[in-house]
């Protein structure tokens, strides 16, 4: 007899707040998704670009050598990924400060840490972009699903004040519509958590590779401008 | 191509990513809706064994002749329209005939005077002349003939586009009078499921019901819903059973839901139906 109900249906003749509900949560999920896609491609570039830089690196290769591929690179129109950067930044500015003939070796080491400061926190900044968006979504989208439920099953009870006879098949029909926009709700906030969660570790687990890149760099140029 | 593609990637993977997104999203209602249309099919399998079944039983017998003679008339009168129609047919071909026959036999007559005339005339000259017009007057003959001919295309042009108009109406009136039909019969169904659910909703069964036991019971209805008497055409052989069924019927009395029912399709279905009782979901 209810064979009528089905979710399509039940979603067409709900009421305007409910509709409007969904709509939002729909636009946040197709939103939220671009987003997914959009980092998951940068993260997944930058720890790429990690892994190669770093055997790169430590494959040897004089340091100057490496800087002017970089340059080549770019002249290329091939731009440089994360680390590579914070890695031009510092030796750009160890080269240009030791030119100087009146400078001081730390004052040479301080500025060199500074730029790649500097890069660093650029680089952190691209991977974190979008970020809190994804965690904006996660929590709130539950709260306008909640918000759309509760709205349904308040028009549903209007409803019902001027029925004498309430029977489960007056109600039921409302109640499932609103209990569509929760659904819909979890449907966006399930996948925003999970992904926010794993991307900021990503994320993390990609800057401290780059804190301990800039460390290890430093050192090194210490000990060039030490050696001298 | 490596370039553009990382820099795709790197700086601007957003159309890539809301072109993904969005197929994402309409994939998702693809497979509900899917998922949804298959479901209410299954649903439809699961439906439980009935176990009252409404037979309606055409009791009504001047109801019955009533219907069968509005048919018959109704044939009779399309069979004098179509009649009608061949007749007034073949007399205007007869007619346009026997025109065009006349016109043969002036055409001939004027022929013979001519020729006459012409006899009778002395000079040449004045005979070559009477030549030429000859022509020309024959020539105006055929130019008249052709625009009869013209005509005679005309009429029967329109007439078959007549008859046409006249074939469309006739299937609008069949159409119309199918839906009324089916709508009649949607309402027989809807009231029948409606006495099965109440006369099954009232029914206790005894002890003694087995599967396969069956008992058909007659009912007698007013227009009102209300019930003027049940009776067991066929008994199952058991007597509970049959009380049963019949306690049944008297418990789920009176429906009132038919009043709402034209009385013509009352009279036609409800006046007299028959149930029948056969449990098919017991355990035994």
């Amino acid at each position: 007899m209810n064979e009528g109900i089905t979710p399509t249906l039940l979603i067409l003749e709900a009421s305007l707040p409910v509709q409007l509900v969904l709509l939002t949560l729909l636009g946040l999920s197709i939103v939220s998704w671009v987003m997914i896609f959009q980092r998951w491609m940068v993260l997944s570039t930058a720890l790429n670009g990690v892994i190669s830089f770093e055997n790169r690196f430590w494959s040897g290769m004089d340091l100057s050598q490496l800087y002017k591929e970089g340059s080549q690179m770019q002249k290329e129109n091939i731009p440089a990924v994360g680390m590579e950067n914070i890695f031009r930044a510092g030796f750009k500015e160890f080269m240009r400060l030791r030119q100087q003939p009146s400078m001081d070796k730390e004052a040479i080491m301080e500025g060199a840490q500074r730029a790649m400061r500097v890069a660093y926190s650029r680089e952190e900044e691209k991977l974190e972009k979008h970020l809190p968006f994804l965690a904006t979504v996660a929590s709130v989208s539950v709260y306008i699903g909640l918000f759309g439920t509760v709205i349904g099953i308040m028009n549903s009870f209007i409803g019902l004040a001027s029925q004498a006879q309430v029977t489960m098949q007056v109600i039921a029909p409302d109640i499932a519509e609103a209990l569509i926009a929760t659904a819909m709700g979890l449907f966006v906030a399930i996948p925003a958590v999970v992904v926010y969660n794993r991307y900021s570790a990503t994320v993390d687990n990609i800057t401290s590779s780059y804190v301990t890149f800039t460390d290890e760099f430093s050192s090194i140029l210490h000990r060039q401008i030490h050696s001298d | 191509m490596k370039d553009t593609f990382n820099n795709v990637v790197i700086y601007n993977g957003y159309p890539l990513s809301v072109a993904v997104a969005v197929t994402f999203h309409s994939a998702i209602l693809a497979l509900l809706l899917f998922l949804q249309s298959s479901r209410s099919a299954d649903v439809m399998e699961l439906v439980q064994p009935t176990v009252v079944k409404a037979l309606l039983v055409q009791e009504n017998p001047q109801v019955a002749n009533e219907r069968v003679r509005l048919e018959r008339q109704q044939q009779q009168q399309q069979q004098r329209v179509r009649e009608q129609e061949q007749a007034q047919r073949a007399a205007e071909a007869e007619r346009q005939r026997q025109e065009q026959a006349q016109a043969e036999e002036q055409a001939r007559a004027e022929e013979q005077r001519k020729a006459r005339e012409l006899a009778s005339l002395r000079q040449r000259q004045e005979k070559e002349r009477m030549d030429a017009e000859q022509l020309q007057r024959e020539q105006e003959a055929r130019a008249e003939e052709q625009r009869r001919q013209r005509e005679l295309a005309e009429a029967q042009r329109q007439q078959e586009v007549r008859d046409r108009e006249r074939q469309r109406e006739r299937e609008a009136a069949d159409a119309a009078a199918a839906e009324l039909a089916s709508s009649e019969f949607e309402m027989v169904q809807s009231g029948t499921a409606l006495i099965q659910q109440l006369v099954q909703e009232s029914w206790s069964r005894p002890p003694s019901a087995r599967n396969g036991m069956r008992a058909i019971l007659q009912m007698r209805l007013l227009p009102t819903g209300e019930l003027v008497d049940v009776s067991v055409t066929q008994s199952s052989g058991d007597p509970a059973f049959d009380r049963s069924a019949e306690n049944a019927v008297y418990g789920a009395a009176p429906f009132r839901e038919l009043q709402a029912l034209p009385i013509n399709v009352f009279n036609e279905n409800f006046r007299s139906l028959s149930l029948i009782f056969e449990p098919e979901d017991l355990l035994n």
